[in-house]
C-alpha cells in the first residue's frame, strides 16, 4: 500500500533541513524518491522559497554594499568611542556655577530669611495701619459734605445778602487771589514785585 | 499587522543585565562547540572588565564585521527602510557593547545579539506606525531611493523592471504575514536560524515557532502563487 502524501508542512520541513544540509526525515525523503506528485511540490515549493529568500537577500545586498557596511563599521567604531570616551566638560562655567552657589547658600544663613519676611511684614502692617488713619481722618470730611449735600437739598433759598456784604466778600477773594498768584518760591518774590499784574493795570485804567 | 509590534520577550535580561531565566531559557539550552562569535564576545567582556577599551574595541569590530551583514539584512526586511534599518544596526551593536558585561556563554553570541537586533526593529516599527498615524509622510523615501540606487547599477530595463516587481511582490507577501510569522520566517530564512535558535531569540516554545514556520511559508506560498 502507498504511502499517504506529503503534506505541506512536512515539505517545509524537508526543504529547511536540505538548505540547512542537514539529514531530511528518511521516510519522508524515500517518500519524495517514490512519489512524484510529491516530489513536483517539493521542487515547485523549494523554488518558491528559494526565490523569496535570494530576492530579499539580494534587495538587501544591493542596498547594503560593501562601501556602506564598511561606513557603518566607521560609524558604529565613532559612536563607541563617544559612549566609552564622554564629552570634556570646560571647566570655567562649572566652576563659577560651584561658586556661585557656595556663595549664596554659605552667606545667606537662616536669621537673613527671617528678617526679611519680618520686615516685610512690620511693611505691611504699618502700610496698612497708615491707610486705616488716613482713612479715618477723611471719613468725618466726606460725612460732612456729604450731609451737607444732602441737608441743602432741604434748605430753603439763602436770602440775598445786602451791597456792603458784596464788597467785603470781592475783597477777601482779591486777597485770596493775590496769594494764589504770588509765587510760592521765596527767591522769585523779588522778580514778582517788580512785575506789573493783570489786575494792577486794570485798576490804574478804571 | 496584529502582533506586528510585539517585543521579543527578554529571556535573560538582556537590556538590565539580570539572568532571569525565562520560560525559553528553561526549556533550551544550546549545548554547542563555542564559536568564534562567542569566543570574541566573551574575550571583548574580559577586556571591558579589565578596563583595557581600547583593545576591546578593536575585538569588537570584529564582531560587527562577522555580523553586520546578517544583521543589515534582518534589519532591511524588517523595517523595509535603509535609513532605518542602518540605524538599528548600529543601535544593536552599540547596545550590545554597553551591556557587553552583561552576556553570558550559555547562549551563543548570534542568539543574543539578534534578540537585542529583533527588538530594536520592533521599537522602530511601533514608532514608525505611531508617526504614521499623525503625520501624513512626504517626499521620497530612502526605501525608494534605495531602489533607485539600484535600478541605476542595473543595466537591462526589462531585467530591472522584472527584479523590482518580484522583489515588490516578495516583499509585499512577507508583509501580509502576521507579526510573530514573520518575525519567525524572516530569522528562518535571512537570518539563517533554526528554530530552536529562533525559539531561543522569541521566547516562544520551539514547536510553537516550528507551527508559525509552516503557516508562513503556506500563507507565503498562496500569497505568491496568486491564492489569498
Amino acid at each position: 500500500m502507498r504511502p499517504r502524501h506529503l503534506d505541506d508542512d512536512r515539505l517545509y520541513e524537508c526543504y529547511v533541513a536540505q538548505r540547512r544540509g542537514e539529514p531530511v526525515d528518511p521516510p519522508a525523503a524515500e517518500h519524495l524518491t517514490d512519489c512524484e506528485p510529491c516530489a513536483a511540490q517539493f521542487a515547485e515549493m523549494a523554488r518558491l522559497m528559494d526565490m523569496v529568500r535570494i530576492e530579499g537577500e539580494a534587495e538587501a545586498d544591493a542596498v547594503f554594499t560593501p562601501e556602506r557596511l564598511r561606513e557603518q563599521q566607521q560609524q558604529i567604531l565613532r559612536r563607541m568611542d563617544a559612549v566609552a570616551r564622554p564629552a570634556r566638560v570646560l571647566s570655567f562655567p562649572g566652576r563659577m556655577m560651584q561658586r556661585t552657589i557656595r556663595v549664596s547658600t554659605l552667606r545667606s544663613p537662616r536669621w537673613t530669611a527671617a528678617a526679611a519676611a519680618a520686615g516685610l511684614f512690620l511693611g505691611i502692617a504699618l502700610g496698612a495701619s497708615y491707610e486705616w488713619e488716613s482713612r479715618g481722618r477723611m471719613l468725618p470730611t466726606l460725612v460732612s459734605r456729604n450731609s451737607l449735600g444732602s441737608r441743602g437739598a432741604h434748605l430753603a433759598p439763602v436770602p440775598s445778602r445786602g451791597a456792603g456784604d458784596g464788597a467785603a466778600d470781592e475783597a477777601f477773594m482779591m486777597e485770596l487771589e493775590t496769594a494764589l498768584d504770588r509765587p510760592h518760591t521765596r527767591e522769585l518774590a523779588a522778580f514778582d514785585a517788580f512785575t506789573p499784574h493783570f489786575r494792577e493795570i486794570k485798576d490804574q485804567q478804571r | 499587522m496584529s502582533g506586528d509590534v510585539r517585543r521579543v520577550p527578554d529571556p535573560e535580561g538582556v537590556s538590565d543585565g539580570q539572568s532571569a531565566g525565562g520560560a525559553a531559557a528553561g526549556r533550551v539550552a544550546v549545548v554547542a562547540p563555542v564559536s568564534e562569535d562567542t569566543r570574541i564576545a566573551i574575550e571583548v567582556r574580559g577586556l571591558v572588565e579589565h578596563g583595557e577599551l581600547d583593545e576591546a574595541r578593536d575585538r569588537f569590530a570584529e564582531l560587527v564585521s562577522l555580523h553586520q551583514r546578517r544583521a543589515s539584512r534582518i534589519a532591511y526586511q524588517y523595517l523595509r527602510d535603509v535609513a532605518d534599518a542602518d540605524e538599528a544596526v548600529q543601535d544593536a551593536f552599540l547596545k550590545v557593547f554597553a551591556h557587553i558585561d552583561t552576556y553570558r556563554e550559555a547562549w551563543p553570541f548570534e542568539v543574543w545579539f539578534t534578540r537585542i537586533l529583533i527588538n530594536g526593529c520592533l521599537d522602530r516599527r511601533k514608532a514608525r506606525a505611531r508617526r504614521d498615524r499623525w503625520f501624513v509622510g512626504g517626499g521620497i523615501s530612502s526605501t525608494h531611493e534605495a531602489r533607485a540606487s539600484v535600478s541605476k547599477r542595473d543595466a537591462d530595463p526589462e531585467h530591472q523592471a522584472l527584479a523590482r516587481e518580484r522583489r515588490a511582490r516578495v516583499a509585499a507577501a512577507i508583509d501580509r504575514l502576521d507579526g510573530r510569522q514573520r518575525t519567525v520566517f524572516m530569522l528562518c530564512h535571512f537570518g539563517d536560524c533554526t528554530p530552536r535558535e529562533v525559539s531561543a531569540m522569541t521566547g516562544l516554545n520551539e514547536s510553537t515557532v516550528r507551527v508559525h514556520l509552516f503557516r508562513a511559508a503556506r500563507k507565503l506560498r498562496g500569497l505568491l502563487r496568486g491564492k489569498p
